[in-house]
């Protein structure tokens, strides 16, 4: 009994400490866990305090608003109006392999989109390829109906469409782009770089052209060229105190929403690109020589009897005096006879010199790359100073013409002429001529427009002055008599001149209102009048009483 | 007391942990709206790259001229209807009579004097005028 028992005891005892061993060990391990933790959360701890603390937040406290994303910069003109925008749009394309009755979904994708031919898209869908462009650019009208087709194999890519919501106006200042966004025309040429440059197409450029003056000018322009039947017309705004450009027309012109089966000659921007022989507008450079370097002054005069003869050539009068005159005389009614004495006396060199300091010998630095070299003589003889003297023999761009004519009345700067809208441009000016002749030449101008042949421009109430140009045109071996380029070039207001409007028509044919007269005092003297009449309130250009002091002294010198 | 302790400390600890999981709660849906205006607001603004390209292409000075034409009795002004003076503006309280707006009521007695000089003035300055 007793073995037994303290058998069972033993039994019993050793079964207690094997237990006990058994939960002093599972502590152990328990403890060692615990202190592994705790020996990491130290090394944490450690870690922490000797790491720089890290800046990140749990929340974003900036917004961040995703940008939107165009491809190409807009272009605005000078008040902020979008002239050249990008918006999304979708191009369609199809995976050929997916196609399994290419006939059939090219029959039914023809019956939305009917400009498409059908055995090209048959043919571009049953090729072995895995990608070709149906058409590039639908409507949003166009994509649903594509859409509502529901062939899995038609996609759409999304794209930019460059969209010019003024359609034809400016458009060749603006110039057009191609399928992919490459500027081919225009500004979008010239600043193609910085239009498609990826970190700054969400700033626009902002040119300095207005364009409810481009308005005014391009809507009076296809007027006058549709009465006189005329096969172009060009038009030129420009501020005379900052060279920016504020409206710039050539007719006839062309959408650059689409530039498929645009005639080259649409493209043509008259303006800058061709240049033309432009008349008498010229006499103003030759009376601003000729008083600037003291070769003649108003009081002075020419006989204008009798033609003159030169060469090969005779210079004759359009509106022939056959007296004496004096200057403002020769001016006011465009004497070509006494223009051309004056050049004599100035002399070719001086000339020469001065149409190169006005940059008529170069092409014009204007950012387009459509601009016209101009033609002049390769030697000056006597007769290219006589004829240069009066616009003939020399032909320039119109915006040449116009940038010279404002340092002639704006004190005497020339201000190379801008595009873009920038009111430090003038400090690129040089001075040209005096501040005193450009005053005689702005009395000179607005008497030729009170007194002499521009009279058809005079906007009553802002004070224009201009000149008026005709000439005939260059055509192979001489001159062709039936085909005039009559332009005129006005300046507003006289007394502080702010603005000059430049209008020309290309082959205008006279009309009953004219009474058959073609020059450039019937057909564009109107045109420029007219444009001063519905731009000038909005260019800010108050209406005044004129004060007729200011022109009284030479208009002395003017007799009927 | 001891007791009491805990059961303070537990109700504390459960009340506190609720309303950091409220917190949270509120700071994710806060967030997601956010997130949801700044992305109404990048739409918005690609629509009015859009909106103001329709705009410039319905006020295109070419159809407000068609427009003006077919809906209006409108003329180009002529110089004689620009004002540059503002004092030649008829009718044109001057001074204090600025300040009180007559509204739509019936004119009183002094106005219809007080016009008839505005008249006069008027007159006058037409003389100047061109």
């Amino acid at each position: 009994m007793s073995a037994t028992t303290a058998y069972q005891r033993l039994s019993l005892e050793g079964e207690r400490k094997s237990a006990l061993d058994v939960a002093r060990n599972r502590l152990m391990v328990a403890v060692l866990l615990f202190f592994a933790a705790f020996a990491v959360m130290v090394v944490r701890t450690i870690e922490l305090g000797l790491s720089t603390p890290e800046t990140k937040q749990v929340a974003e406290r900036q917004i961040v608003i995703p940008p939107v994303k165009v491809a190409r910069a807009d272009i605005l003109d000078r008040n902020g109006e979008v002239l050249a925008t990008n918006l999304e749009t979708s191009s369609l394309y199809a995976n050929p392999s997916k196609v399994k009755n290419p006939a059939e979904v090219a029959a039914r994708l023809v019956e939305v989109l009917p400009d498409l031919s059908l055995s090209e898209v048959e043919e571009k869908l049953s090729s072995e390829r895995k990608f070709v462009w149906l058409k590039r650019k639908l409507s949003p009208r166009e994509k649903w109906q594509v859409n509502a087709l529901g062939v899995p194999a038609l996609q759409f890519q999304r794209e930019e469409e460059r969209v010019y919501p003024h359609g034809r106006l400016a458009a060749h200042a603006l110039g057009y782009v191609d399928v992919d966004g490459n500027g081919l025309g225009g500004v979008e040429y010239f600043f193609n770089d910085r239009l498609n440059d990826a970190n700054r197409t969400d700033e626009p450029i902002r040119l300095a052209l207005d364009i409810r003056v481009q308005y005014a000018l391009t809507d009076e322009l296809e007027a006058a060229m549709s009465a006189h039947r005329a096969i172009g017309a060009a038009g030129v705004v420009m501020d005379v105190n900052t060279g920016e450009v504020i409206a710039l027309a050539s007719l006839p012109d062309y959408d650059p929403n689409d530039i498929r089966g645009v005639a080259n000659q649409q493209r043509f921007n008259r303006a800058t690109q061709g240049v033309y022989e432009l008349g008498s507008t010229f006499k103003t450079f030759t009376f601003a020589a000729a008083l600037d370097q003291g070769i003649a002054t108003l009081e002075d005069g020419y006989d204008a009897t009798k033609p003159l003869h030169v060469a090969r050539f005779t210079i004759r009068d359009d509106h022939p005096k056959a007296r004496f005159m004096s200057l403002p005389e020769i001016f006011a009614y465009s004497s070509n006879i006494g223009t051309a004495q004056m050049a004599l006396d100035l002399g070719a060199e001086k000339q020469q010199n001065f149409l190169r300091e006005l940059g008529f010998l170069d092409p014009t630095n204007i950012e387009l790359a459509e601009v016209g070299s101009p033609i002049y003589p390769a030697t000056w003889r006597k007769s290219s100073t006589m004829t240069i003297s009066y616009g003939h023999g020399i032909a320039v761009s119109p915006i040449q013409l116009v940038n010279g004519i404002a340092a002639m009345v704006n004190g005497g700067r020339l201000i190379p002429a801008t595009l873009t809208h920038n009111d430090d441009n003038w400090r690129q000016g040089q001075q040209v001529i005096s501040q005193n002749t450009s005053r005689k030449i702005r009395q000179l101008l607005r008497l030729a427009v009170t007194k002499g042949t521009g009279g058809r421009s005079e906007a009553v109430g802002y004070r224009v002055g201009g000149k008026t140009g005709t000439a005939e045109k260059a055509v192979a071996g001489g001159y062709d008599r039936k085909a005039l380029i009559s332009s005129f070039v006005g300046v507003f207001p006289m007394d502080d001149p702010q603005y000059v409007v430049f209008a020309l028509l290309d082959e205008p044919r006279g009309t009953k209102e004219t009474f058959g007269y073609r020059s450039g005092g019937w057909v564009a003297a109107p045109v420029v009048k007219n444009v001063i009449l519905r731009s000038a309130p909005l260019l800010g250009v108050a209406p005044k009483r004129e004060d007729e002091g200011l022109y009284q002294q030479v208009a002395l010198m003017i007799e009927e | 007391m001891r007791r009491m302790i805990t059961i303070c400390a537990a109700v504390t600890a459960l009340a506190s942990g609720a309303a950091v999981l409220q917190l949270k709660l509120a700071v994710q849906e806060k967030a997601e709206a956010v997130e949801a205006l700044a992305q109404q607001i990048h739409q918005d603004r690609e629509a009015i790259r859009v909106l103001e390209a329709e705009w410039a292409f319905l006020t295109t000075p070419r159809s407000l001229q068609e427009k003006s034409i077919r809906f209006l009795a409108l003329m180009p002004p002529s110089a004689e209807q620009v004002v540059t003076d503002i004092t030649r503006i008829p009718f044109r309280p001057k001074g204090i009579e600025a300040g009180e707006d007559p509204g739509v009521l019936l004119p009183t007695k002094a106005q219809p004097e007080e016009n008839k000089k505005h008249d006069k003035t008027d007159k006058d300055r037409k003389g100047q005028s061109l």
